[in-house]
């Protein structure tokens, strides 16, 4: 297992010792930092801040709404806090954070860049043939790379909660530790623990990354090639939804890999299942089959096939 | 009988329809610096990529210290360093984060053993730089030394001298003979230059179109009741020419400037003896090792990749 270990701090090493590795990271902060100043100089309705006397001021909003059509006055937010009597809070780090967690897709990409490449430049640039005659087994060092890439992808989802929340507390201050805020779901406005709600994002957007990743990862070890597998994992994760709206009538659509990936869509007040005949244990089912192929396709691959010249 | 520190039996490879190697059956003994000499195409990384468990064995096993490399990969595999063609590295990576890349591959390689490498092959001043940055040489070098890390009783070098300055290579070659000499390391060296293998090898094997076509040793020449060609270049060239007939009662022909005689060895300074008293001039006497030549010569000659 010490073995194992190894294993997974060379991978780390030789990601890190990259510099298109850090590139990412700092593509990710700057994004953060730019969503930050724009929020802060230029959007007035996000960061609005309302007095004690936050009915008045949301009634005299609707009002001027009702007169001026283009008016950016959100009524049905303002409806949601005057019927619910919800005093709104500030704007702060922790909201800032949430409006962040869309970033998650970003990090997906940024994955799949990783797991397409970890294994596939091995076989470009040669390294493989002095990598694979150790006294490892090829299953240990596939592993090893995959496990590899889950790190990278947790490490910059933590660094765009952690980077997120700190941009927005130099920005716009901190606003308790644990903050509520109204937001937009598909069933009308709600209010939410925002910490919570962070979560439950960034947890569900990490079911697609990991399928995406996974299959980049299988691609690039079937075709020992990074570009068609990155190509090919991030062509599928931005035509998925059109080929939804392609083969939606079919009852087979439902066993479609993306439209399972986002299981947001069984959370209350998010508009139920894409399809019908689609259930939470269903979606999970089915993404289960497709992991377990992903990986056993990777796995046969790797395993047994020759390692020969370019 | 020494046991064969490497043992091919049968080795086949077979791509498709293609037959790449047709049945290699050799050994390797502890001690002995094995040359694996063959034209472009002929089947030597395809044999290396066998012996050290790139590539499936269609027919045949590879034994390394006994143990298959097919069925007892990683017991057979810790006994071997090697460079497979290139020396290919990680060129973002310094050298030195190279070597501790691969030393964390195997239990039991300290810093101190990776410093004693890097001393061996002569690359301390180099080997904080990014590989990216080292000449062919210098790459040459790194590889040899990640080879021998874990001091493996086997060591394969694919063209080794490649991209080296000629000092480079006689260094390399006095540390390959010295590893054999006195570590008893059983060495196979690839490579489709005669000379060079010549001054490297105890005994080298001829491949071609995927077989074994013959091996011999280098040194066999040196018996003493073995006939060798021998080229005398002297002045005057008509009366050396007398005296070795006259002499020694051998025929004599006369090329390019040059007397060729086949000589017996234990004769060859008997001639010169010779020549010198009757006070002809001697230029260069050079013992030409038929042999071996002649039949890498039959080989490389019809230089046809099939």
């Amino acid at each position: 297992m010490s073995n194992f270990l190894q294993l997974v701090r060379n991978e780390n090493m030789k990601l890190y010792a990259k510099k298109g590795t850090w590139a990412m990271v700092i593509i990710l902060t700057l994004l953060v930092l730019a969503g930050g100043f724009i929020a802060k100089f230029m959007d007035d309705t996000t960061t609005k801040e309302y007095g004690d006397n936050w009915r008045e001021e949301m009634q005299q909003e609707m009002a001027e709404a009702e007169q001026n059509p283009d008016s950016y006055i959100n009524v049905d937010k303002n409806t949601y806090y005057l019927e619910n009597d919800i005093e709104p809070q500030s704007y702060g780090a922790m909201q800032f954070a949430y409006e962040n967690t869309g970033m998650a897709s970003i990090i997906t990409l940024l994955t799949i860049i990783v797991a397409g490449g970890i294994l596939a430049t091995e076989f470009n640039q040669g390294t493989i043939k002095l990598l694979l005659i150790r006294p490892v087994s090829r299953l240990k060092i596939l592993a090893s790379k995959y496990v590899t890439v889950l790190l990278f992808a947790l490490t910059l989802l933590v660094i765009l909660f952690v980077w997120s929340w700190i941009v927005g507390a130099i920005l716009f201050g901190v606003n308790g530790m644990n903050p509520s805020a109204v937001i937009y779901q598909m069933a009308g406005y709600a209010q939410v623990n925002l910490l919570s709600e962070i979560g439950i994002e960034l947890g569900l957007s990490l079911v697609n990354l990991i399928m995406m990743a996974t299959f980049a990862f299988m691609i690039s070890t079937i075709f020992r090639n990074s570009s068609m597998a990155i190509g090919f994992a991030i062509f599928l994760m931005f035509a998925g939804n059109l080929v939804i709206n392609f083969v939606g009538q079919y009852d087979w659509a439902k066993y479609i890999l993306f439209v399972n990936t986002d299981l947001s869509q069984y959370r209350e007040g998010f508009g139920g299942p894409l399809l019908e005949g689609m259930s939470l244990s269903f979606s999970i089912t089915v993404l289960l089959v497709y992991y377990i192929i992903f990986i056993v396709a990777s796995w046969l691959s790797f395993i047994k096939r020759d390692v020969a010249g370019q | 009988m020494v046991e064969p520190a490497m043992q091919l039996v049968n080795v086949e490879k077979h791509i498709g329809k293609k037959h790449i190697i047709k049945g290699l059956n050799f050994s390797i003994y502890p001690g002995e610096v094995f040359g694996f000499l063959g034209p472009n195409g002929a089947g030597k990384t395809t044999t290396i990529r066998m012996m050290v468990g790139l590539m499936n064995i269609t027919k045949g096993d590879v034994l390394i210290q006994g143990k298959s490399i097919q069925s007892d990969f990683k017991q057979a595999i810790r006994e071997v360093g090697a460079i497979v063609e290139n020396p290919e590295m990680y060129p973002f990576m310094s050298g030195w984060k190279n070597l501790i890349h691969y030393s964390r591959m195997i239990p039991g390689i300290t810093q101190d053993r990776m410093k004693e490498v890097i001393q061996l092959v002569g690359l301390e001043k180099a080997v904080h730089e990014k590989v990216g940055r080292y000449s062919l040489g210098m790459r040459q070098r790194l590889g040899i030394a990640q080879a021998l890390l874990h001091k493996p009783s086997i060591l394969i070098l694919d063209e080794p001298t490649n991209g080296l300055d000629p000092a480079g290579i006689k260094e390399i070659r006095h540390y390959i003979r010295r590893l054999a000499e006195e570590d008893n390391v059983a060495v196979i060296v690839s490579s489709h230059l005669l000379a060079e293998m010549e001054l490297m090898c105890d005994r080298i094997g001829i491949i071609k179109n995927g077989e074994l076509i013959a091996v011999n040793e280098v040194h066999e020449d040196d018996a003493m009741d073995k006939t060798q060609e021998v080229h005398i270049l002297a002045e005057p060239l008509d009366k050396a020419k007398e005296v070795i007939t006259a002499s020694f009662g051998t025929d004599v022909q006369l090329k390019d400037n040059q007397l060729i005689v086949s000589l017996d060895r234990a004769t060859i300074p008997k001639v010169i003896k010779e020549l010198a008293l009757q006070e002809i001039a001697i230029f260069g006497v050079q013992a030409h090792k038929t042999n071996l030549e002649d039949k890498f010569m039959a080989v490389i000659g019809e230089n046809a990749i099939e």
